[in-house]
């Protein structure tokens, strides 16, 4: 290892950057306990906020329709998107690469230029903005990210027992039920918890898609956050970094490694470098 | 022999089968209808059925000085952004890989990763509260007697808020890379004579540059499409090529020409990406030489 001093520095500058990262998020939580609006002090304890989130915000609603619909898209990418990552085992490695790169396409294009394009489509075939058009829009935006997530457990599971099965006479789709699925449980899951949190998270797509009189929690709090402090959303900020806690802390417990989904092409690089 | 290959992999290939037409029909028409639509003049939003082709767009955009002033400002504010997230992310992704304990790692990675979790409008948000005049940070610095304006709605403002978000991606990247590193390898270059700053130089940096770049790759290319943030915090002179191709589509409606618009920037960015694979490339190289 390098010197003590050099790593102390290093150390320091680790901390700089959590606290950078963490300061406003717990400003934030603070604030949706502080009775005092805009500024921190006097600081006065209070739940009022909360109280407001729940009762008369309209928050809530939109919080409501953004998880029922993130759920529908995820259930949608989780099937396509295992479907995808079976098959796609068994591509020749010179289409899966090629699969790949198109597959990469939507997480590399900017959202902008995603949702843009998708509203000329949607246009021209005349359904325009919709429920539909947003739902479609999210899914193609989240499926790259479950299909990567799954063939990454294919890639490390033992497919032995598979042939094992099949030697003895099981049939494809009881091959598959009973033993390739419980073997991908854990990939399946993984990427349906990053599908439902992006498809929940993501404004870009949906503000490009969004029928007129439907409000999403992004664009609800797009159009908030322009007229500055909303001390109804500090309470739902609360909530929803608490429940990013437990998610981080659940997908870790699945052996998710964010590493190895942003920094995937320096992962499979690295493989050949080795 | 094309024949030969789909009988061998018919079955099971054909599961992909779904999510190729979703592809296709989402992601490379849509691309390719942009381009087509750049040659288009009538508005499809108007109704008109079948709009005509002309060239008014390509010219008005080429000789929109906006344009090209807005495209230069959004690379050199990924740029700078890019740098920034650099400069934090190296010693804090080297202090996690190299120097917690290997125990705590991954508690740390999950530190590093929960901002992710939570939405990007709400980052900007959390960011706005602390900065906003009479905002934590401000009366905070009031207290120590020192008189400061708020950063909010400024250009420094926009650089600052995406600096925030796209910084745990640059942790991410650059730890997976570093992590790599074995380190009995650093270990032997010191032990063999190399100075610290060699050892950097010829092992650990070119070793991190396949997470650097795909690090680069994963902020400057958002960040230079970027248009929510400078709308929200850049203030009257904050707007960036992403604002004005959104203008376009949720103000003047002006679609064939916000067609170009972003025709011209993916063609841009999709340069700057090649290079950066390039880079890639060559470094791998370069690395594995070196090993031999």
């Amino acid at each position: 290892m390098k010197s003590k001093g050099f790593n102390a520095v290093m150390l320091a500058c680790l901390w700089v950057v959590l606290a950078f990262m963490y300061i406003p998020i717990i400003a934030i939580i603070g604030m949706s306990f502080n009775a005092t609006p805009y500024g921190m002090f006097p600081y006065v304890f209070t739940t009022d906020w909360y109280e407001t989130l729940f009762t008369t915000s309209n928050l809530l609603p939109a919080c409501w329709y953004s998880l029922k619909f993130a759920f529908a898209v995820t259930l949608a990418a989780v099937v396509i998107g295992t479907m995808t990552a079976f098959g796609l085992q068994a591509y020749a490695p010179k289409w899966a690469n090629r699969f790949h790169f198109v597959l990469q396409l939507p997480i590399i294009i900017p959202w902008l230029v995603t949702g843009i394009s998708l509203l000329l489509l949607f246009s021209f075939l005349g359904s325009g903005r919709s429920v539909l058009s947003m739902f479609l829009g999210n899914l193609i935006v989240v499926l790259p990210y479950v299909v990567l997530l799954v063939n990454g457990r294919f890639l490390s599971m033992d497919r032995t027992p598979e042939a094992a099965a099949r030697l003895l006479g099981a049939r494809p789709a009881r091959v598959f039920f009973d033993i390739t699925l419980p073997a991908i449980a854990p990939g399946v899951l993984a990427g349906g918890i990053m599908a439902m949190i992006m498809c929940f998270n993501n404004f870009v797509v949906q503000y490009y898609l969004i029928p007129i009189g439907v409000q999403t929690l992004p664009t609800l709090v797009f159009t908030r956050i322009r007229s500055g402090y909303q001390a109804d959303l500090n309470a739902l900020s609360a909530i929803i970094v608490l429940v990013s806690v437990v998610v981080v802390i659940l997908l870790s417990k699945l052996g998710f490694s964010a590493g190895g989904l942003f920094g995937m092409s320096s992962g499979t690089q690295s493989k050949k470098g080795e | 022999m094309n024949n030969r290959q789909k009988k061998n992999i018919q079955p099971t290939a054909l599961w992909t089968a779904p999510s190729i037409v979703m592809l296709l029909c989402l992601t490379v028409i849509p691309l390719l209808m942009l381009l087509v639509f750049s040659f288009m003049n009538h508005n499809i939003f108007a109704g008109q059925p079948w709009p005509g082709w002309t060239f008014d767009n390509i010219t008005r955009m080429v000789q929109s000085d906006t344009f090209w002033r807005l495209l230069g400002k959004s690379l050199l504010i990924a740029g700078v952004v890019t740098l920034i997230c650099i400069l934090a992310a190296y010693p804090a992704a080297w202090a996690i890989a190299k120097v917690v304990k290997p125990q705590n790692r991954s508690i740390f990675m999950m530190v590093v990763i929960l901002p992710f979790f939570t939405s990007q409008l709400l980052l900007i948000y959390a960011m706005m509260n602390l900065l906003q005049s009479g905002g934590l940070l401000l009366t905070m610095l009031e207290a120590l007697g020192i008189q400061a304006e708020t950063l909010l709605y400024t250009n420094k403002a926009t650089v600052l808020v995406l600096t925030y978000e796209y910084l745990p991606y640059m942790i991410l990247c650059l730890y997976s890379s570093l992590e790599g590193i074995g380190d009995n390898l650093i270990q032997a270059s010191l032990t063999l004579g190399a100075s610290k700053w060699k050892t950097f130089t010829n092992i650990v940096f070119p070793m991190s540059v396949p997470g650097l770049l795909s690090g680069i790759l994963l902020v400057f290319v958002p960040v230079a499409g970027s248009f929510m943030e400078p709308g929200l915090v850049g203030g009257a002179n904050g707007a960036m090529v992403g604002s004005m191709i959104d203008t376009q589509y949720s103000g003047s409606l002006n679609m064939g020409y916000g067609a170009a618009l972003s025709c011209t920037l993916l063609i841009v960015l999709s340069i700057i990406m090649g290079l950066t694979r390039l880079a890639t490339a060559r470094a791998q190289r370069s690395i594995g030489g070196d090993m031999e």
